[in-house]
């Protein structure tokens, strides 16, 4: 049994059928992609293998648990992390506030009047480390707000990381980055994937294309192919596109 | 849950689509007659001019609409007597890009049977966006093969007016239905749909390809 399975998940809204039928497997230590053109039910499917949604049918079982429909946070308590589309920081705070906020116990402990939480060294080197980790060290005093966005969301990915999660979703962490930002991007997801099992859902193929160990691709809320990056582009039409000739080079 | 064998996958039985206008002098506005049979899996490749009844016939086919005369067989099961929500796991029709599903409802669902299958048999693709820079194409004809290898029968419209339309056609398709002003004519391969006159006359220069 894989790691992470979904099975036969639907999701509807109304006479919106957004989830078809997706069966999806996800290995420990690897890094998983999701792919699909606009409306093809990218951003639902990721909302109900987190928790945010219940399914209207099918199940999903991380590391043998069955989590169907359990409540978001019970399921970051078994150590699924995600990020969000839209960013989710506390902009006045700095960054290594941020962090601290999401490192385990830290607010259990903050409510306690005999804790010291700034004289907290261990939480503090923790939260560095986080920092270090993706990239921000030397940005840890300053406020989330005036961080860069590619910062921001390389911030973002800190907070997920601070869980110490299993396993870690990222939804199309490329949204609004330009061609820098994203190679930057892609540089630290490809430091991360080293130590973290992830899966990324993303419109841009590229970006996929060049991390991922699996793809699947998703359309019509179904699985319409999986692959390894070079068995999706050794298809015919793949290679007549741009995303062939991006691929080749 | 499995169906008997012999029973062909799509069996159209009579079926008569007629639009009026007016309430006493009733004047007919569109009809759409089809009669036939398809027994195995197969991808059918649907073409025809706008306005000819390519749509009215996949609502017909997937029970969202209502026809004046006739039945539509999926599996064995007569899909106008299926409950409403679960029609799509005989037929399923799927629009350009979203995906809503609605039914004209003529009786309370309780009425109504359960489908014989839990994954659709027919999958009706209704001019789905083909975008040949993204390389999703090749994506999506995986699709098809794999539904037909999967015992499901395809049918994908096209209204080519594009050469990559007609290469996606040729790729994926088997056999061919052609609609026009609501009557169905049928081809066993691309060849023989290009001996008809009417469809010559509908690709034009994209004949050639």
């Amino acid at each position: 049994m894989a790691f992470f399975e979904a099975t036969h998940l639907q999701k509807r809204f109304g006479d919106q059928v957004v989830l078809e039928d997706i069966t999806l497997s996800f290995e420990a230590d690897q890094l998983s992609g999701i792919m699909g053109p606009n409306g093809a039910g990218k951003s639902t499917c990721f909302n109900v293998l987190t928790g945010h949604y219940r399914p209207d049918g099918g199940s999903v079982v991380f590391d043998g648990k069955d989590i169907t429909g359990l409540e978001p946070r019970k399921i970051a308590g078994l150590g699924i992390a995600r990020s969000f589309q839209i960013m989710t920081l506390f902009d006045e705070f700095s960054a290594i506030d941020n962090i601290m906020i999401a490192l385990r116990g830290t607010v259990t402990r903050a409510f306690n009047p005999l804790y010291d939480l700034p004289g907290d060294s261990t939480t503090m080197d923790k939260a560095a480390d986080v920092l270090a980790k993706v990239g921000l060290k030397g940005r840890e005093l300053e406020m989330a707000v005036n961080l860069p966005y590619g910062e921001r969301r390389a911030l973002e990915i800190g907070v997920a990381l601070a869980s110490e999660p299993r396993l870690l979703f990222l939804d199309e962490p490329t949204q609004g980055l330009g061609v820098d930002g994203t190679a930057r991007l892609a540089d630290l997801i490809g430091e991360l994937k080293q130590s973290y099992s992830i899966v990324i859902i993303e419109h841009d193929m590229k970006f996929l294309f060049k991390l991922a160990d699996k793809i699947s691709v998703i359309h019509w809320g179904q699985v319409i192919t999986e692959g390894s990056p070079d068995e999706l582009r050794a298809n015919e039409w793949v290679q007549e596109s741009q995303l062939g000739e991006a691929a080749s080079c | 849950m499995s169906t008997p064998q012999n029973t062909p996958m799509l069996h159209v039985k009579g079926l008569r689509k007629i639009y009026q206008r007016g309430l006493w002098n009733k004047e007919e506005t569109f009809r759409l007659e089809a009669d036939f049979q398809i027994d195995k899996p197969q991808v059918v490749g649907v073409m025809g001019p706008n306005g000819s009844g390519k749509t009215t016939l996949f609502e017909l086919i997937t029970g969202s609409n209502q026809p004046t005369d006739g039945e539509v067989m999926c599996a064995g099961q007569n899909i106008h007597n299926v409950k409403y929500r679960e029609r799509d796991r005989l037929a399923i029709h799927y629009h350009q890009s979203y995906q809503v599903r609605h039914f004209r409802k003529t009786k309370p669902s309780f009425m109504m049977e359960r489908p014989v299958s839990d994954y659709p048999m027919v999958h009706l693709f209704d001019e789905p966006q083909f975008n040949t820079q993204d390389g999703y194409i090749g994506f999506m004809l995986d699709f098809f093969k794999r539904l037909r290898a999967e015992g499901r029968l395809v049918f994908l419209c096209v209204h080519p007016n594009e050469k990559f339309h007609v290469k996606i056609m040729r790729e994926a398709c088997e056999s061919y239905i052609f609609v026009q002003k609501g009557q169905l004519s049928f081809a066993d391969d691309y060849d023989n749909l290009l001996e008809n006159p009417d469809v010559q006359n509908y690709l034009g220069a994209l004949a050639a390809y």
